[in-house]
């Protein structure tokens, strides 16, 4: 670790060329993980990753370094050959560096990392009980605890030490169901910034359990999906992957600075249906995507992104907010010290609305309910988006019907958000990780049950009749 | 500072570790790229780790740390000790002692690698320069990036067992947006190479343009199933899923759909896999994370399975010799390493010609979703072009192509004569020309 005297002179070397803004980011992490296999610990593990990331910007231009080996030589050594990059004078000198801690919005009564590994597979095997009690078709169970500690120290050129500490951890349940030579799966992962007692008090870890047994069992019994243009009802939780591969991702600074996003210039535009209200939220307590700062050091923000159908904000860090002239909004983010750190999600949502997922439902007279989605993909320039429903049904006069699987929702952002015409009342997130140019980041993505009345669904199944 | 092994092992085994090895990666590596004539980005990055694992009253334990000080090799002790404990297999755990023989090859060209960026900035912005005047409809050149990896790794264990391997490699990657009216499309191409002569710029350029402008104009077709091409850089996606199941613990649990398929037909009689980690190219491994000793090996031969693919522990379960590849930092699984199906007689174009009408597919997309390896079912968004009366029509985009995996490789009709060049994937298959696919158009 270096101290403030030390990270001054470092900051100073980087600003040597002309560079307008240093950084130096150190993080200590440890991590733990242990699994069950068809009930039996099969595995553990401990992990301790140390590091520091040195960025320097000058106008529109980044320079990064980062190593593991944390001295005042090894960091000036960055820093210089970094500061090769630019070739100007000096246009800032720290002289000193204030220190600011973050102010923590998370509970942790039983910190993750103090928790023993006997505790968490006792928990585990909870989970691993009621799965290998759901039905003799389950014929493979895993259940896995993986908790991470990250203490980070930013020394920055706007003249602080920012010091936050931040500990997570996520519980993965996975039933795999075999009949007739037909294998499905199902799958859920629950987790959270907060302590031991959340697992233990705030979701019930049988109840997932049987849910993803559950979920596996259906689909055994699935037909394929039909596949063509047909309205779709998606479900509350992990169904607002939706929004953000069809919307998020394209709203991130990253894409919409360099002008290479289908909303680049929509501030103020009509960009969805006017039922549609969608946030990031990187402040909510014990938020799986939440954050105490972002990685930059600015605290993290309530952010609408569309009001009412209009585009009203984009998510931002200090140096992708340069091209457009705007200001970072705490959406500054990275997978650890090696990533350089850009504009990302973290808890992003569509707000509930007015309709009860039953009505919603009953509203619909051919068309599928995608109950369980996986995850997605897009290219923000084309808006070209993907997202998997891991479990669906058909829905036939207003009811819930056989599922199928096996289906794909595509379309393209720029349409897709004008075609949502019910948002329900049942808001509610799920945990993800979303992997983009910084990495992989702890996202919550969510929303009530919503339908589309129309998007394309490819399966294999013919058309729906 | 450099981690004490003497100390490691000598404190390991008066703790009562029975056997230990460790793992030591470093890599340093440059990236650069540039945006509007400018550099937009550097990154100078330096990696290194050690990963211990050791045997623990017949238990496996491991740990992974990024740094070292005075007080590691008593870390990485403890926290072998304390994983190991929690360890519920009956199956004994072993460190591997050693094979026979090892097949080393030294193919580390360090010529490669840059003293300093600014040459590659000139290349860089020639590049970007070239891609913008190619042609008038590409509206924006979204990124030209260059990076090079420098990688060293060590394996030791207890046993005396010292093995090493270094590698250079450098590539380049460059997007663009292609505009006509209001649709926006983006070419894209990745070249990795360990020859300082590979690339070729204006070659390079010509494919990442001709990649996004060949797409504009773009339509849906009607859905329903067609002969399909699957491009070969699609096919060896399709195939990395197809081959996670030839690892013995998945068929040992019981989630293969290749259980109980030894010696049978998995897939086409088209398609012969052949596995060679000891190829002198990128993919180049002479020895597993478990220090197993690798080979080339036939995995399925005419459309039949030959051999499972083993880690030390799943290899004892079956009472087989273990295959070489067993991967991973800390509980090893199996996976290949440059394995290829066999290559056709004929050419893409020549797989075109069977078809009067059907779809050629270039892009498959959302791969981590919309793609179940282990039931093999998928539905994944894809970009391709028509192929009518034998050849390329017009380009499609926003449909999807699905099927099951397995159904995929037996229905493979023929091979094609090239994969993908300059990638560094694992699994490469030439093109594929598939019976029948469901598209999902409009």
């Amino acid at each position: 670790m270096i101290n403030k005297k030390q990270a001054i002179e470092v900051l100073n070397a980087g600003l040597a060329t002309g560079a307008d803004y240093a950084e130096i980011y150190v993080e200590d992490v440890f991590s733990t993980g242990v699994a069950l296999d068809n009930g039996k610990v099969e595995s553990a593990s401990k992990n301790r990753s140390y590091g520091a990331g040195v960025r320097l910007l000058k106008g529109y231009q980044s320079v990064y370094g980062y190593t593991s080996i944390v001295t005042k030589e090894s960091l000036l050594k960055i820093a210089q050959d970094l500061a090769n990059s630019f070739s100007g004078e000096r246009v800032l000198t720290i002289e000193k560096l204030k220190t600011k801690k973050a102010k923590n919005i998370h509970t942790h009564e039983i910190p993750l990392s103090t928790v023993p590994f006997e505790d968490k597979i006792n928990y585990l095997k909870r989970a691993d009980k009621v799965l290998s009690e759901y039905d003799p078709r389950i014929i493979r169970r895993q259940a896995a605890f993986s908790t991470s500690k990250k203490d980070i120290h930013i020394f920055s050129s706007k003249g602080y030490e920012y010091i936050d500490s931040k500990e997570r951890g996520r519980v993965a349940v996975m039933a795999l169901a075999f009949e007739d030579g037909k294998i499905e799966t199902g799958f859920n992962g629950p987790g959270a910034s907060a302590g031991f007692e959340w697992f233990l008090n705030e979701i019930n870890i049988e109840e997932i359990a049987k849910n993803t047994a559950k979920d596996a069992i259906t689909m055994l019994g699935a037909k394929e999906c039909p596949s063509g243009i047909m309205p779709v009802v998606i479900g509350n939780g992990f169904g607002g992957v939706i929004f953000h591969e069809a919307c998020g991702h394209s709203l991130e600074g990253t894409s919409v600075s360099k002008k290479l996003s289908v909303f680049s210039d929509s501030l103020g535009k009509q960009i969805a249906s006017p039922i549609v209200t969608a946030i990031d939220d990187g402040t909510i307590p014990n938020g799986w995507g939440s954050n105490n700062i972002d990685d930059e050091g600015n605290p993290t923000e309530k952010t609408v992104l569309i009001k009412d159908g209009v585009c009203t904000s984009f998510l931002l860090d200090d140096f992708t907010g340069r091209r457009i002239g705007m200001k970072g909004n705490g959406a500054c983010r990275r997978e650890s010290y090696k990533y350089e750190p850009t504009s990302r999600m973290s808890n992003t949502y569509i707000a509930p609305g007015n309709s009860t997922p039953e009505e919603i439902i009953a509203s619909t007279k051919l068309g599928l309910y995608a109950a369980s989605l996986g995850g997605g993909s897009v290219n923000p320039a084309t808006g070209e988006f993907n997202f998997a429903a891991n479990v669906a049904y058909i829905i036939r006069d207003g009811k819930i019907c056989e599922p199928v699987r096996g289906a794909t929702l595509i379309g393209s952002g720029k349409d897709i958000l004008f075609n949502i015409d019910m948002v329900g009342n049942d808001l509610k997130r799920a945990q993800g990780v979303c992997g983009s140019a910084s990495g992989g980041v702890p996202v919550d993505v969510g929303q009530p049950t919503i339908r589309v009345s129309q998007i394309a669904v490819g399966g294999n199944g013919g058309e729906l009749k | 500072m450099r981690l004490n092994e003497k100390k490691f092992y000598d404190l390991a085994s008066q703790r009562g570790i029975e056997a230990a090895s460790i793992t030591i990666n470093k890599a340093h590596s440059l990236s650069c790229g540039v945006f509007h004539g400018e550099v937009n980005n550097v990154t100078i990055s330096d990696d290194f780790s050690v990963i211990a694992k050791g045997v623990y009253k017949e238990k496996f334990g491991t740990v992974r740390v990024e740094a070292i000080d005075k007080d590691t090799p008593e870390f990485l002790v403890n926290s072998i000790i304390e994983t190991a404990s929690v360890i519920e297999k009956e199956e004994k755990a072993t460190i591997f002692k050693g094979s026979e023989k090892y097949h080393k090859k030294n193919l580390y060209k360090p010529e490669v690698l840059s003293t300093d960026l600014s040459d590659k900035v000139k290349i860089l912005l020639e590049i970007e320069a070239k891609l913008k005047a190619y042609d008038p409809r590409i509206s924006e050149v979204a990124s030209v990036e260059y990076q090079e990896t420098d990688t060293q790794s060590s394996l030791s264990n207890s046993y005396g067992l010292k093995l090493s391997q270094k590698s250079a490699l450098y590539g380049f990657v460059a997007e663009i947006v292609a505009t006509q009216g209001d649709e926006n499309k983006t070419g894209f191409k990745v070249f990795f190479s360990d020859d300082i002569n590979a690339f070729d710029i204006d070659k390079f350029v010509e494919d990442v343009a001709k990649d996004g402008l060949s797409k504009l104009g773009s339509t849906q077709c009607k859905s329903k199933k067609y002969p399909v091409v699957l491009n070969a850089k699609s096919a060896s996606s399709l195939l990395s899923a197809l081959l996670s199941n030839i690892d013995a613990e998945q068929v040992q649990k019981h989630s293969s759909k290749f259980e109980g398929k030894l010696h049978q037909q998995v897939a086409s009689k088209k398609i012969t896999l052949i596995e060679n980690p000891l190829e002198p190219n990128l993919n180049f491994r002479y020895y597993d994370d478990e220090g197993v000793a690798t080979r080339k090996k036939t995995i399925i031969n005419k459309g039949v399975l030959e051999t499972y693919i083993y880690t030390l522990e799943t290899a004892a379960k079956d009472g087989v010799e273990p295959t070489g590849n067993g991967y991973g930092s800390g509980h090893a699984s199996a996976s290949l390493v440059n394995a290829k199906i066999k290559a056709g007689k004929r050419s893409e174009e020549q797989l075109f010609e069977k078809i009067k009408l059907g779809v050629y597919i270039t892009d498959l997309e959302g791969l981590h979703a919309g793609l179940n390896s282990q039931s093999g079912n998928f539905s994944l968004q894809s970009q391709g072009f028509m192929i009518r009366d034998g050849k390329i029509a017009e380009p499609l985009s926003l449909i999807t192509v699905a099927g099951n995996l397995f159904d995929l490789f037996m229905d493979v009709k023929e091979v094609s004569n090239t994969y993908a060049a300059n990638s560094h994937s694992n699994t490469k298959s030439p093109a594929l020309l598939i019976k029948k696919l469901s598209i999902t158009g409009k």
